[in-house]
């Protein structure tokens, strides 16, 4: 009897809810249907419910938000991408790829995409415009035969002698070719020298039938040219320099050798009698119009074309779709979620301010400054915004004079004093100085041996300090220039020229400023100068955006749970926002862009910074610069120096930047030279 | 129209510095979404700097009176905005180099004047979201309105339209050149604050002419 009984409770219990569903039948259901795979039969038979029951218990599952199903975000946001376009401009169909190939660059696989479009639009008996282009030439290349009858396919445009692979010929052939069409060209120049010719050439029977032919296209594939400067237009032979004339200054784009203005209205220059082909209003008249445009550079072309209803159906990429749409002022709808997401923490109201007048805040702050160290800085007489060492100037020693922005604090008057800068001057909030003060404080602390300018990569600081170089220059005073690019997330490393000079700053400062003092001549400063900037790599992070002392709000919006990555010194967004993180996963995430780029080998010795942006502290600093130090070992790097603290900060912004400085002996000399400042000083 | 004198310049300046002023906060945050959230302030400040110089003269000719603009405004201002301005201010000097009097076309000119002052200092091309993307077209349909003949008010209303339009044109463009080159791809889909303080400046002046059209219209009645 006690085996029987054993088995038959064996048996129930089999029916009966592990205990780890937690009494859930609805996960349970889910658990056997999602995770084990089992089909909804043998789920009834396990659960001891009937089949329906357990179809119910799925449809509420996902309902309740138990299960959720969701299609994978980069196809999903194509999908919605297409969608919003479509709706937006009233096209036919679009078709978004990705932009990051996993394979192949951006333009093969528009053509490919292009390709299976057209595979799938075309019918026997077509007639097919095309233009000329890499992208419609990559298509030619990828198409296969259609196995359709009676297709033309008709060049759009006349030809070009332009020694480019993409011509109007080349792609109207080819692309006849690989479909099996009859192939239609306009043999007459897209453009020609004069409208009398044009008149004339229009008469001629043959290209009248062509013209003819080309009028009875029921669909076409174009490109879509950018008039900027990078644009391949420039060198197809098209625009025989159209640009410089006025009358296409106000074009964006161009598509079946026409221009159109941002709002898609042709723009009518002294071209437009000359050219040989479809004209905008003809080409609207085809009913299916297939353009493929990929490339950022190609938004306001492609907005415009749009706009102006030239196109029936777009082939483009998620990158350009999503551009196209913001300039558009289309807001991206967020993803459908069972979960409402995190409402803000606290409603962002007026940033609290200890100031009094915000037009005085910069004057008050820095005549605080001047007092508080005055055994070491005093302003310029007769330049308020100039700051100059108390030492005075030194004859036959190279004068350093730094400067930009206020709201760096203590940049730049902190980094004025013995072996350090012998000058700073400083701008209104984030703003570079007017020459006037940088004369002045040049003129302060010039001692005959020539000066070196250092300050960030701004264009507003370029501009002043070159405008006051060029008035001192023309007095005889000789002046370098060192534009700091310190920032690694500022532009990518081959375009180094282009980054912005942030908290490294303060290296080179200290760099030169020890060069200097060793009285070393000015060409020697200016190498070593520039020999530190090149070694140092920083970049920064925010938690929170900045408050300008004028508008006290956030200089820029960031979610609850957000941080933004490559911020500057300005408040203005970085490049990349992601989820909050940690201090090591920060930590790591900022060394591990620098250290990609620093070409050093085990043994090699750095100095580091941590510095705040404002309104991060010290406490947290020091765990960011412990892990900091743990991976430098783990990398076999000695770690020469560290500063810890706001050093270059960017007024009540929270967050942080971390700065490499890549030694050599020279440097680690310099780096060790005494020093005494407001903000910096280093003992012999 | 009667002859504009250095006075009216004065007042010209006045009216583009209220104007500024009111818009601060709306150029601020077109500004914070790109850049660093001051322009607004910067216009302001560097149109009443103008202000406050150019009322404190007298005996100034309007070319003088330019010049002095120029400087004041920098001065107050620097940045980027600072050498940009002057620079304008300035080529509308030299284009009124010997003037002692404007009429209305002249206070046209200055749209196409500012604008080959910002374009030499600033080398930003058309498409690269800059304050040149409502002053290119601006001046360009001022000078086509003038070589129309067109009296000066329907040229500034041209400028002006030109001004606006081509402002909004910036939503479409990709910075490539200032501090918001930066973001990239994110720029797209917001009004460069440049443009726009730059389209209220020609609105400014187009609403200056239109009052001196009015009070004229007054006097004759």
């Amino acid at each position: 009897m006690l085996p029987e009984q054993t088995s038959r409770s064996a048996e129930k219990d089999e029916a009966r809810m592990p205990m780890r569903f937690g009494e859930d039948p609805l996960l349970w259901a889910s658990w056997l249907y999602y995770e084990e795979g089992l089909t909804q039969g043998t789920i009834a038979e396990q659960m001891g419910v009937s089949r329906p029951t357990v179809n119910a218990y799925l449809a509420e599952a996902r309902a309740r938000g138990i299960v959720t199903v969701e299609i994978v975000p980069e196809k999903f946001s194509s999908l919605s991408i297409a969608r919003a376009l479509r709706d937006r401009f009233g096209l036919q169909d679009c078709l978004i790829i990705p932009t990051e190939g996993v394979d192949r660059p951006l333009i093969p696989r528009l053509g490919e995409a292009a390709a299976r479009v057209l595979t799938r639009t075309m019918r026997s008996g077509d007639t097919l415009a095309v233009t000329w282009g890499r992208t419609v030439l990559s298509l030619a290349d990828q198409i296969g035969p259609l196995n359709l009858k009676d297709l033309r396919v008709v060049q759009a445009t006349g030809g070009t002698t332009a020694r480019i692979p993409w011509t109007p010929e080349a792609c109207a052939s080819g692309l006849a070719k690989a479909i099996g069409a009859n192939a239609i060209p306009i043999s007459a120049p897209a453009i020609v020298s004069s409208p009398e010719i044009r008149a004339m050439l229009m008469q001629e029977a043959v290209l009248a039938e062509q013209l003819t032919i080309l009028g009875e296209a029921n669909k076409i594939v174009m490109g879509i040219s950018s008039l900027r400067p990078e644009s391949t237009i420039h060198t197809s032979g098209f625009l025989e320099g159209a640009m410089q004339q006025m009358h296409y200054q106000g074009a964006v784009g161009s598509l079946v050798g026409r221009f159109i203005s941002p709002r898609g209205e042709p723009v009518i220059g002294p071209m437009h009698d000359r050219t040989i082909g479809l004209s905008l209003e003809q080409l609207r008249q085809i009913p299916q119009r297939i353009a493929i445009a990929g490339g950022i550079d190609k938004v306001p072309a492609i907005l415009a074309a749009l706009r102006g209803g030239y196109i029936s159906v777009l082939v483009t990429d998620l990158a350009t779709g999503r551009g196209v749409l913001a300039a558009e002022g289309h807001q991206e709808s967020p993803r459908r979620t069972l979960v409402q997401s995190d409402t803000p923490l606290l409603r962002r109201t007026e940033v609290k301010k200890l100031i009094n007048d915000p037009k005085d805040a910069v004057d008050e702050a820095l005549q605080g400054a001047l007092a508080a160290h005055e055994d070491l800085i005093e302003p310029v007489p007769g330049s308020p915004r100039a700051v100059r060492a108390t030492m005075g100037p030194s004859q036959g020693k190279v004068a350093i004079v730094i400067g930009g922005g206020a709201g760096h604090e203590p940049a730049f008057w902190g980094y004025v004093g013995p072996g350090l800068a012998d000058a700073a001057v400083i701008g209104n909030v984030f703003a570079s100085p007017p020459p006037d003060p940088i004369i002045a404080a040049t003129r302060a602390v010039e001692g005959g041996a020539g000066v070196l300018y250092i300050y960030g990569n701004f264009t507003g600081d370029v501009m002043n300090f070159d405008m006051a170089a060029e008035t001192l220059e023309a007095e005889g005073i000789e002046i370098r220039s060192i534009i700091t690019t310190d920032d690694i997330a500022s532009a990518p490393i081959e375009m180094q020229s282009r980054r912005r000079g942030v908290a490294g700053n303060v290296f080179t400062f200290k760099i030169a400023g020890a060069a200097a003092a060793r009285r070393l001549p000015l060409d020697a400063c200016e190498a070593l100068a520039r020999h530190a900037n090149a070694r140092t790599y920083t970049m920064g992070l925010a938690l929170e955006p900045c408050s300008l002392p004028e508008t006290r709000r956030p200089s820029f919006e960031l979610g609850p749970n957000d941080m933004e990555i490559g911020v500057g010194v300005h408040g203005e967004p970085g490049v990349e926002r992601r989820g909050l993180d940690k201090a090591d996963a920060c930590a790591d995430l900022l060394l591990d862009r620098i250290l990609a780029e620093l070409p050093c080998t085990a043994g090699d010795e750095v100095a580091i910074m941590v510095n705040s942006l404002g309104s991060t502290p010290n406490y947290e600093l020091y765990i960011v610069l412990r892990r900091v130090r743990q991976r430098m070992k783990a990398r076999g790097l000695k770690v020469h120096r560290s500063l810890v603290g706001g050093y270059y900060t960017s007024l009540d912004m929270v967050g942080l930047s971390l700065s490499v400085l890549h030694l050599d002996p020279e440097l680690k000399v310099l780096l060790d030279y005494p020093c005494r400042s407001p903000a910096l000083t280093i003992s012999a | 129209m009667d002859t504009i004198t250095s006075c009216h310049i004065t007042e010209i300046f006045r009216l583009i510095a209220l104007r500024l002023s009111e818009a601060r906060v709306e150029l601020g945050a077109l500004d914070g979404a790109i850049g660093d959230a001051d322009h607004g302030n910067s216009m302001a400040e560097g149109f009443a700097a103008v202000v406050r110089a150019t009322s404190a003269t007298s005996n100034a000719s309007p070319a003088e009176l330019f010049m002095l603009a120029a400087r004041s405004f920098h001065s107050a201002v620097g940045a980027t905005t600072g050498p940009l301005y002057a620079s304008a201010m300035m080529a509308a000097g030299v284009d009124l180099e010997g003037k002692a009097a404007l009429d209305a076309t002249d206070v046209v000119r200055l749209v196409p004047s500012f604008a080959r002052g910002i374009a030499q200092r600033g080398k930003a091309q058309a498409g690269d979201k800059t304050m040149m993307d409502a002053w290119g077209p601006a001046a360009r349909a001022a000078v086509e309105a003038l070589n129309m003949c067109l009296p000066a008010q329907q040229c500034m209303a041209r400028a002006e339209a030109a001004a606006r339009e081509g402002c909004e044109s910036t939503r479409a463009m990709v910075a490539s050149v200032g501090r918001a080159a930066r973001l990239g791809p994110r720029s797209l889909g917001h009004v460069d604050p440049g443009a726009a303080s730059a389209a209220i400046i020609i609105a400014a002046l187009q609403e200056w002419l239109a009052r001196q059209d009015d009070a004229r219209a007054e006097g004759a009645g």
